[in-house]
């Protein structure tokens, strides 16, 4: 697994979460890039990332991540 | 952490006269199907039938007195409906924690709502926030 395949299975997570099938993540996209990226979906974005890769993040993870690109090399870090 | 992932939390309820009235009462939903026995028999139910989101009354029973701590609210709920239930039917909830997210703080259960006669009258997933 390298993080292109990560993103594009973020996309899909993104798209379904959302209900939005024009997302287009880039490793730089924030949630001030996706209008619908609020506290709420913000939740169910993690909860869905952590099930479909099946990893755990912690509080400060999820904190200090910036951007999608960020995350998904946590999403590595965590299966390699 | 009061609660764990595979703690089951049960509720016995009671869908009684007073809880249908007060559910038409606030909600104004006077459906035929959950008014009229005739009209009940002739979609071919043998008693009236209870409006499907008294569960939902239930679950916020549940979440709210039930739960072990009171610094929650509920940010996710889906139920499906199976069976229907009637007046004075006794209902009991089994509720699962299936997920307790630290990154989010959130708490996932699963849900089942069965009948005196063990029916599953409906199934369904809540979330809930744990307010810091």
């Amino acid at each position: 697994m390298n993080i292109d395949v990560v993103l594009k299975s973020f996309n899909e997570i993104f798209c379904d979460v959302l209900d939005d099938e024009d997302i287009v993540l880039t490793k730089t996209t924030n949630a001030n890039d996706i209008e619908d990226w609020d506290s709420l979906s913000h939740i169910q974005l993690v909860l869905a990332i952590e099930k479909q890769f099946d990893i755990r993040f912690t509080a400060l993870e999820i904190e200090e991540y910036s951007n999608v690109g960020e995350m998904c090399e946590g999403v590595l870090n965590k299966k390699s | 952490m009061i609660m764990h992932e595979g703690d089951v939390f049960e509720g016995n309820y009671v869908a009684d006269n007073m809880t249908y009235e007060s559910f038409i009462k606030a909600f104004n939903d006077r459906n035929p199907l959950h008014t009229s026995l005739e009209f009940a028999k002739s979609k071919g139910f043998d008693k009236i039938v209870l409006h499907g989101n008294i569960l939902n009354g239930f679950l916020s029973n549940f979440i709210g007195e039930i739960l072990p701590i009171k610094d929650v609210m509920i940010i996710s709920q889906s139920i499906d409906f199976h069976n229907p239930f009637h007046l004075n039917d006794e209902i009991y909830l089994k509720a699962k924690l299936v997920n307790l997210s630290n990154a989010v703080k959130t708490a996932e259960f699963k849900f089942v709502f069965r009948n005196q006669h063990s029916f599953k009258l409906a199934k369904g997933t809540i979330i809930i926030k744990l307010i810091e």
